[in-house]
């Protein structure tokens, strides 16, 4: 469907000319031309304005009332006037009274420093109050949930909060209650507002009135650093700020990016942030249990894990795989960087020798099928899900998938009328059958489907259904239609451009030999033809880890249940003579079959790039400094190189980046600085070309 | 007395029945506008001149074709949550001649090519909406509603819909949100009822009165009833008159006679021995006008040009034996627990002005207050999302400014009163807030 379109017209601000896109409001049209007209309600990613606060009131030459700015859309040759004194006084007597019922504790408010009340009250207010009345009161703070708290007296009633929960994530908790001067957000009857993107409603409240469980009191804005990265706990790649004090990453807030994000957060994502070990597990004080933190390398001595120096750690590993030789086999997941990828292959298949890697928990597909579901003009951008007509989701939920595109979703639905069909089922009568229900609703279809669609043994038939569906659909000649898959771990779509897949090379080229998958290297193991196993931020016996999902049952095949799954590769890990393993917590098997533990790194300590689901390579920047027994894991997959005999001359991780993109042919003549931090969505460079065609599917 | 368009058969036994009114030649009117084109019936509203007598008095034919054309479903909303003080025109019309206000909504219904109507009525006329209800289902049997109504191939559903008591939803665009099933807050405008109204479709939406007067525009023709009352304000208006009189009621006068005569001369006057201190004009939003005015001539323009306005054309009287402040706190008051608390001013600005004339009568007050009265009303003025706030600063202001050497007397008697005269004054000081 139609994007809005950006026609430009040029209207006059405090005398000065500005050119803006027609009919954006009045407020977003005056930053054009360095006027800032103040609010507290208006915030676009919340929809239509509201108008409630009044704070923007402007003057528009031919309107006799004052009007408010974030809701006067622009128009050719008007002229407006902020500064008039007309526009000051109203401006004042707003502050005035927001500030009648306000603290003003601004001393001891968390918000203290970074809050638009207390800017604009300095900025546009009087700097007097002639309020000489008792101030509204209310028992504070209160829970609003065991994540947020709410201070009512604080709160200026802008209604973002209940406008978020109404509009944007549609849980409908939060409501005003009372009316008039004695209105309060609350939610109904009391209830803690639990719901997955709450945390949002703390970013956008103007003041201090909602404010972090967690953040609360532990930080004033001028003692921290904030510094951009990606959010790689989930597919999604959510563009944030990490919120650093003394080393320590206390807050998560999101960094607006239209194509990942929209400027929303999961609360995983926002609160869940990478922790930091205390001292005492820094020096390995800490017991090693089920779940505890991995502080430092760890290898297992007498049946049970140690810590130990790095050298002894990288000795063993090294010992281990050498041992092994071709005889290794490798799975990467979790939120392993490109670059750790990369090196992960030069490790297996040149140091080693070894084809047998893999970054797909659901099994392989043969390489011309995954080169055509990757073909770049089957590609759907992120913001497609908002425009599209209409978007099918196959065997996906998007709240727990990748949760920040179910607030993409309801966007669409909600504000541009998206038609969404689910289809869980996925045989080719039903794919046909949504073809005709997606072709009725308009050309612009989006697909977006998980990995596990194409799992188990119909997996190969589903994805050759996907692309007749795309075939069928012409996704390759409609501009905001396409395939937009979400891998099973947070970087696999740039592991497998990165070449950790049995069927590829880096760049999905055809490797010098094939491999086995994650599921044959498990059976290699047990059959002995395997003996060493590098797990890259993977536990197959870890339930939380798509590996450990099993695979689903499909037409006339055995499902293999998670029960099974775990079996197969307990019984691989017994058999394992070396497993090499990079983890932050003990999980099960790590702590049961590891003979050589890294603790990896949190994504505020590294550097380096991923790529979205939809392409889109991004930088994780490094926030804080790495704990004293941490080091970068590029760093140490490349040392295991060196002493596997292979010199890689890799010395910076700037370097293996550069590596990465000379190896990789699409993503060719890359750099970090054209990465930058918006991302580039590998797709639309003119390197991408050399993907080449995708080659005629047999049979 | 002057021409009786709505209240002539008033006082008819069983007027509210279907029988009854039509015997009186009710319907007729609804004949006469199906055998005529929606555009005939549209010019004839035009040329009526009538102008909304729910407050704001905009021309109800120019509202009628504001309404974009297409095939869109379109809504016609009968506004009967009358909850201005003093008003109580609409209550009487609705209670007694219900199938006068069907009539018009059929015919208003049919110029607007609407095919749904709401009447949404205040929840505390629990009579008159059962009234509603029985004459709704009376003219739905008699085919004055529903399907083809009367062969005409045009067709209403009419809806009777009872408030829950809030004052704002008789704002408009609040009227829709609570109509829709959400929290009576007021919308943000543009986008006017008009163009995006109930469920988001154009929507005509008119008064009780308003709407009851067009089938006699129907009956009479356009261009005879503009011969009614003055140039900008044609026809006739019931107006409710209350307080210190001798007889207050509901009386139905030719726009542009003289205040007095709605005062004195229907309604008696204050009580013998007592004097007119001021009065509200159009509802206790108006500002008050005092005994100086009473020949100023009762219609819109007038009004407005003596610093005041007809609004719902409800005349409050107040006499010399009530002190202003007391008015000016009841008003206050009325607002501030009305105030919805959408948008600033209004929700801050009433409640600082009920607690300022609450120090003022407690002794507490120093006459700079007054003029932080007069401030504060003066930045509600205008500057609100809807006119809520603004119904409580123009009264407010117009006391202040009409009566300030009373109320600063009352501030001084009720200090004196209040604290023994050694002690200091208190209130007025500065400070941040």
């Amino acid at each position: 469907m139609p994007r809005p379109a950006h026609e430009l017209i040029t209207l006059t601000i405090d005398g000065r000319e500005v050119q803006a896109p027609e009919n954006s409001m009045l407020v977003d049209a005056a930053k054009l031309g360095d006027v800032e007209i103040p609010v507290f309600c208006y915030e676009p990613k919340l929809g239509n304005p509201v108008g409630a606060c009044r704070m923007c009131l402007v003057e528009i030459e031919g309107i006799g009332k004052l009007q408010t700015g974030c809701s006067t859309p622009v128009k050719d040759g008007m002229v407006v006037h902020t500064q008039t004194e007309r526009v000051k006084e109203a401006q004042r007597s707003v502050v005035e009274f927001l500030l009648i019922n306000h603290p003003l504790d601004c001393p001891v408010c968390d918000k203290g420093g970074e809050c638009p009340l207390q800017d604009i009250s300095f900025g546009w207010g009087s700097g007097l109050s002639r309020f000489v009345e008792p101030k509204r009161h209310f028992v504070k703070p209160l829970e609003l949930s065991p994540l947020i708290a709410i201070d009512r007296e604080r709160c200026i009633l802008c209604y973002r909060c209940v406008r978020f929960s109404q509009e944007i994530s549609e849980d409908y908790q939060l409501v005003l209650l009372d009316r008039g001067a004695d209105s309060y957000v609350s939610t109904f009857d009391g209830h803690p507002y639990e719901a997955p993107f709450s945390g949002n409603i703390i970013e956008l409240c103007p003041v201090g009135a909602l404010t972090s469980q967690d953040y609360r009191f532990r930080a004033r804005p001028w003692e921290v650093e904030n510094a951009g990265s990606v959010c790689t706990l989930c597919p999604a790649q959510c563009n944030v700020t990490l919120t650093v004090r003394d080393e320590r990453v206390l807050r998560v807030l999101a960094r607006e990016h239209p194509e990942v994000d929209d400027g929303w957060l999961c609360d995983a994502g926002r609160f869940a942030y990478p922790p930091h070990p205390p001292a005492a597990e820094i020096n390995g004080g800490q017991a090693l249990t089920l779940g505890a933190r991995v502080a430092a390398p760890l290898v297992r001595d007498g049946g049970t894990l140690r810590p130990v120096s790095w050298a002894r750690a990288l000795q063993e590993a090294a010992a281990g795989l050498a041992r092994a030789g071709a005889r290794s086999g490798a799975v990467a997941g979790g939120a392993a960087s490109n670059e750790e990828g990369y090196l992960l292959t030069r490790l297996m298949r040149d140091a080693l020798g070894s084809p047998h890697l893999d970054s797909r928990a659901t099994g392989a597909l043969p390489l011309e099928l995954m080169r055509a579901l990757c073909d770049p003009r089957l590609q759907a951008r992120v913001s497609d899900l908002e425009f599209a007509h209409a978007v099918l989701l196959l065997d996906i939920e998007p709240v727990r998938d990748a949760p920040i595109l179910d607030l993409r979703l309801r966007k669409g639905e909600r504000r541009h009328g998206v038609k969404l069909i689910r289809s869980a089922g996925a045989d080719p009568a039903q794919l046909r059958a949504a073809a005709r229900e997606l072709s009725a609703a308009g050309k612009e279809v989006v697909v977006l489907w998980s990995e596990r669609f194409a799992a188990g043994p119909e997996g190969e038939a589903r994805a050759r259904a996907l692309l007749e569906l795309a075939e069928e659909l012409s996704f390759g000649e409609t501009d905001g239609a396409g395939l937009l898959e979400i891998p099973a771990w947070a970087n696999g779509r740039g592991l497998r451009e990165a070449g950790v897949l049995p069927s590829a090379g880096p760049g999905l080229t055809p490797p010098p030999a094939g491999g086995l998958d994650a599921r044959g290297i498990a059976d290699a193991l047990v059959r002995r033809e395997l003996s060493a196993l590098y797990l890259l931020r993977c536990d197959p016996l870890d339930p939380k880890d798509p590996l450990a999902a099993g695979a689903p049952a499909a037409n006339g095949a055995e499902a293999v249940s998670p029960a099974q799954a775990s079996e197969a590769w307990t019984r691989a890990l017994d058999h394992a003579s070396t497993v090499v393993a990079h983890a932050s917590h003990l999980t099960a098997g790590v702590l049961e079959h590891a003979s050589v533990v890294f603790p990896a790194e949190s994504y505020a300590q590294k550097e380096g790039t991923v790529t979205h689901p939809d392409g889109r390579l991004q930088r994780v920047r490094q926030a804080v400094a790495h704990p004293a027994l941490v080091r970068p894991e590029w760093l140490l997959i490349a040392e295991l190189c060196s002493r596997l005999g292979l010199e890689l001359e890799l010395h910076s991780a700037e370097a293996v980046s550069r590596a990465l993109f000379d190896a990789v042919p699409f993503y060719a003549g890359m750099s970090l600085e054209e990465i930058g931090g918006r991302g580039v969505r590998w797709q639309e460079r003119p390197q991408a070309a050399a993907f080449g065609r995708a080659e005629e599917l047999p049979g | 007395m002057s021409q009786q368009l709505l209240l002539q058969d008033i006082d008819e036994p069983g007027l509210h029945t279907l029988a009854v009114y039509e015997r009186r030649g009710g319907y007729e009117a609804l004949r006469k506008a199906l055998a005529m084109t929606r555009q005939e019936v549209l010019s004839e509203l035009e040329a009526s001149g009538l102008r909304g007598r729910g407050g704001a008095g905009f021309q109800m034919g120019k509202k009628v074709s504001f309404l974009p054309h297409g095939a869109i479903e379109r809504y016609l909303v009968c506004n009967a949550d009358e909850s201005e003080p003093g008003t109580f025109k609409d209550r009487e019309l609705v209670q007694k001649t219900p199938h006068m206000l069907i009539e018009g909504i059929v015919i208003a219904a049919y110029a607007a090519e609407a095919s749904r109507a709401f009447i949404y009525i205040r929840g505390e006329y629990v009579l008159q909406a059962d009234v509603l209800d029985s004459a709704v289902a009376e003219a739905h049997a008699a085919g004055y509603l529903g399907e083809d109504i009367l062969g005409s191939g045009h067709s209403l559903s009419l809806v009777v819909h009872r408030g829950a008591g809030a004052y704002i939803c008789g704002e408009e665009t609040g009227l829709l949100d609570s109509l829709e099933g959400k929290r009576g807050n007021p919308r943000l405008k543009p986008p006017f009822p008009a163009n995006q109204g109930l469920y988001q479709g154009p929507t005509l939406i008119n008064n009780v009165e308003t709407l009851a007067t067009v089938p006699a525009i129907m009956r009479m023709g356009g261009a005879e009833y503009a011969k009614l009352g003055v140039e900008t304000s044609t026809g006739t208006k019931v107006v409710s008159v209350s307080g210190h009189v001798q007889r207050p009621g509901n009386y139905e006068i030719e726009l542009g006679i003289p205040s007095r005569e709605i005062i004195y001369g229907l309604a008696g006057g204050p009580p013998e021995g007592r004097a007119i201190k001021c009065w509200f004009p159009g509802g206790s939003s108006a500002p008050v006008l005092t005994a100086e005015d009473l020949d100023v001539p009762y219609d819109f323009d007038s009004l407005a040009h003596a610093g005041s306005m007809l609004g719902s054309g409800a005349i409050i009287v107040v006499d010399d034996s009530t002190p202003i402040l007391d008015v000016a706190m009841k008003v206050a008051k009325f607002y501030r627990h009305e105030s919805c608390g959408k948008c600033t001013p209004c929700r801050e600005g009433t409640n600082w002005t009920v607690t300022m004339l609450e120090r003022i009568d407690r002794g507490e007050a120093t006459p700079m207050d007054l003029d932080i009265i007069t401030s504060v009303c003066d930045h509600i003025i205008g500057n609100c999302l809807c006119v809520l706030g603004d119904a409580m600063a123009m009264p407010i202001a117009s006391m202040v400014a009409k009566f300030r050497p009373e109320l600063e007397a009352h501030m001084q008697a009720a200090h004196e009163r209040a604290l023994p005269p050694a002690a200091a004054p208190a209130g007025g000081g500065g400070g941040f807030a």
